[in-house]
């Protein structure tokens, strides 16, 4: 079944068109990667999905994004609730300059989930051990977020966005600013969360890619140039420049 | 030229450099030492008052009161204590003349009468009895006995007499003449005896206009700059209010004095001289500065923090208030200090509407007419007395003690309470 289905999605940065005519589909429970050169414009697509593209005053968006059969880019689409629905992970890790505990409730409490105080601390538990982060913080979640090792802040990130159960969390090369120890950790608890969740993560690691994702689609230049299967994409392609890519050839 | 030689050269600049660099910092600090000396030494005197303790004979015929009775309060009150007072100084010099008299009495403060009366409230057993009574001495002769008058130039051009300066010597061998912490500087209002004079009214009027500046001008500037840095859409408009908020900080503040009487004065009618208008005028004086501060905090607050709860759901409005304001508030904060301090020092516009009127009341509400501290200043200095000479000085202290505590604690602010994010 698919979560998201794009069709035709355009993305103007002012005069500027950052995407053309982009139709994809991504299924639920699996993890799609989006690869391709800087500037291809994955990342725009990625944030067409939770529409946040609507902080960027001259950012214009056309087309369909439907997730769960209902288009998002209606006027009327209440993005609050969206983004309850599809959290997001960015490229550097950013806590909110709180304790870890309140990173963790901020979302619940706006949006009224938990009843009790023992909820909240059950959530914040929760959430901080499917982000395989309370072994190492449980001591210490009344301490700044801030004084995480960057690793650790990005599955803190994580916790914080699993806290309030989206169906989909879409990554922003979430690995791009750590060291190869808590890459591993944080590919080891992708695999973990797509269990639960449906996962889309732009990567500029082709080899993470490989190792994480079970579709791939592949940009270039602001157009989706070939998406399928991982094991397709990177083993048979059927485009010349995906070919040239996954080989190294350029990008 | 090889290349030793011009490595050297380069050496020699960045020398050159750094001393100009030392020399200016220099400058500045030598301005700075001058400046406080100079006002150190003229004013620390005024935190001196001289007394003359001379002994007052509470007899209940001098008083016209009831020998055998002891007499109330309100008979206290009833009594005449100015022509009490004038005996009493008789007693200094009994063979003194009339216009001796008028000498002898013009070398206490016009208050003597108070001084006696309150004196025999507070100690109602000296009734019949020769005690001991400070009472304050005029300004002249404080003047004198601080060393700030010159004894040597003619009489005439001198206003203490030679007379005066004889009787004075006297009470000085006897060690009748005693110098005391000025505590009447700090509780009294304005007066036209220097001796008298203190900042109680200017300085309450002062914190009146800075805490109605305060609470005008910083929840308008707060909500301005929110809107404008976080709301309001890019376009020509809001460059536009942006260019005039800049210019707004730039224009001089005797205009908004001009504002504040037409507008306030003439228009409103609120009374004049009161702090509650002072602080009206000054709060618009001060609305650029905070909202400028407040949008440079705001700007300086990381975009991935405020992605960051968007992306966790929460509305624009929450993003702001939960997480954007809180950051930038420090920044804000220090900025208003800084706006406050301004305020505080601003002579100007309080001159034009009226808070340079003589008030010798301390205000109790900011609807009372009352000065403010450099106001007081101004008024002080344009006095002939030399006594005021000192009193200058020391309200000088005062402001700027206050200024220096307010840059303190906005920098306090800014170091303790900015949140680190990497």
């Amino acid at each position: 079944m698919n979560k998201i289905e794009a069709k035709n999605v355009d993305v103007y940065y002012g005069a500027k068109q950052a995407l053309f005519d982009i139709n994809m589909d991504i299924e639920a429970n699996k993890v799609t990667a989006l690869i391709g050169p800087s500037g291809c414009g994955k990342s725009t697509f990625l944030r067409c999905l939770n529409r946040m593209n609507d902080v960027i005053d001259i950012c214009k968006v056309s087309g369909v994004v439907k997730i769960n059969d209902y288009d998002i880019n209606q006027k009327d689409t209440d993005v609050v609730r969206l983004r309850e629905k599809v959290g997001m992970i960015f490229q550097k890790p950013n806590p909110f300059p709180k304790t870890i505990y309140e990173n963790i409730s901020y979302g619940p409490e706006i949006h009224g989930i938990a009843q009790s105080k023992s909820e909240m601390d059950n959530i914040v538990e929760e959430s901080l051990r499917k982000a395989a982060l309370w072994e190492e913080v449980k001591d210490r979640i009344h301490e700044p977020g801030t004084g995480l090792s960057g690793g650790q802040q990005q599955r803190l990130c994580i916790a914080r966005t699993i806290s309030i159960k989206p169906e989909v969390i879409l990554m922003d090369e979430p690995c791009s600013a750590l060291d190869p120890i808590a890459t591993a950790q944080i590919e080891e608890l992708i695999d973990e969360l797509r269990k639960e969740h449906t996962i889309i993560i732009v990567t500029h690691s082709m080899s993470q890619a490989a190792r994480v994702s079970q579709n791939t689609g592949f940009f270039h230049l602001g157009k989706l140039i070939e998406v399928g299967s991982t094991d397709k994409i990177f083993k048979n392609p059927t485009q010349q420049q995906t070919q040239d890519y996954i080989t190294g050839r350029f990008g | 030229m090889n290349k030793e030689e011009r490595l050297i050269k380069r050496y020699k600049a960045e020398k050159r450099f750094q001393f100009y660099g030392k020399a200016a910092i220099f400058m500045a600090l030598l301005f700075l030492v001058v400046f406080l000396t100079k006002i150190f030494s003229t004013g620390y005197t005024a935190f001196q008052k001289t007394w003359l303790v001379i002994p007052v004979n509470y007899n209940a015929d001098l008083l016209y009161l009831d020998p055998d009775k002891k007499p109330t309060t309100e008979d206290i009150n009833d009594a005449d204590f100015y022509e009490f007072g004038i005996e009493t100084f008789i007693t200094l010099d009994p063979d003194a003349s009339e216009d001796q008299i008028m000498e002898l009495k013009k070398m206490f403060a016009f208050t003597f009468e108070r001084e006696l009366k309150y004196y025999l409230l507070d100690n109602p057993d000296s009734f019949g009895k020769t005690v001991d009574v400070k009472l304050t001495a005029s300004d002249d002769l404080d003047q004198v006995f601080k060393g700030n008058y010159p004894r040597d130039i003619p009489e005439n051009r001198r206003r203490a007499s030679d007379y005066q300066l004889k009787i004075f010597d006297k009470l000085n061998e006897d060690g009748r003449i005693i110098s005391e912490f000025n505590a009447s500087f700090f509780t009294n209002a304005d007066s036209r005896e220097a001796e008298l004079a203190g900042i109680a009214s200017s300085f309450m009027g002062s914190l009146f206009s800075i805490l109605v500046c305060l609470s005008i001008a910083f929840p308008v500037a707060l909500l301005a700059a929110v809107y404008l840095e976080e709301f309001a859409p890019k376009n020509r408009f809001t460059d536009f209010i942006e260019v005039n908020i800049n210019n707004l900080a730039a224009v001089p503040s005797i205009v908004f004095g001009l504002l504040g009487l037409g507008v306030l004065l003439a228009v409103f009618g609120l009374p004049r001289s009161t702090p509650l208008v002072g602080g009206i005028t000054l709060s618009l004086m001060t609305l650029p500065t905070i909202i400028i501060a407040a949008r440079a905090s705001l700007k300086a607050v990381p975009p991935s923090i405020r992605e960051a709860a968007l992306a966790m759901g929460a509305s624009k409005m929450q993003t702001t208030m939960h997480h954007t304001v809180p950051l930038a508030l420090p920044g804000t904060l220090s900025g208003t200090i800084i706006g406050l301090a301004q305020a505080l020092g601003e002579t100007a516009p309080l001159i034009l509407i009226g808070m340079v009127a003589f008030v010798n009341t301390i205000p109790g509400t900011p609807m009372d007419p009352a000065a403010s501290l450099p106001v007081q200043i101004y008024i002080w200095a344009e006095s002939a007395e030399r006594g005021f000479v000192e009193k200058v000085s020391a309200c000088i202290m005062v402001l700027l003690f206050f200024l220096i505590f307010m840059n303190l604690g906005a920098q306090l602010i800014r170091h303790k309470f900015e949140k680190k994010w990497n």
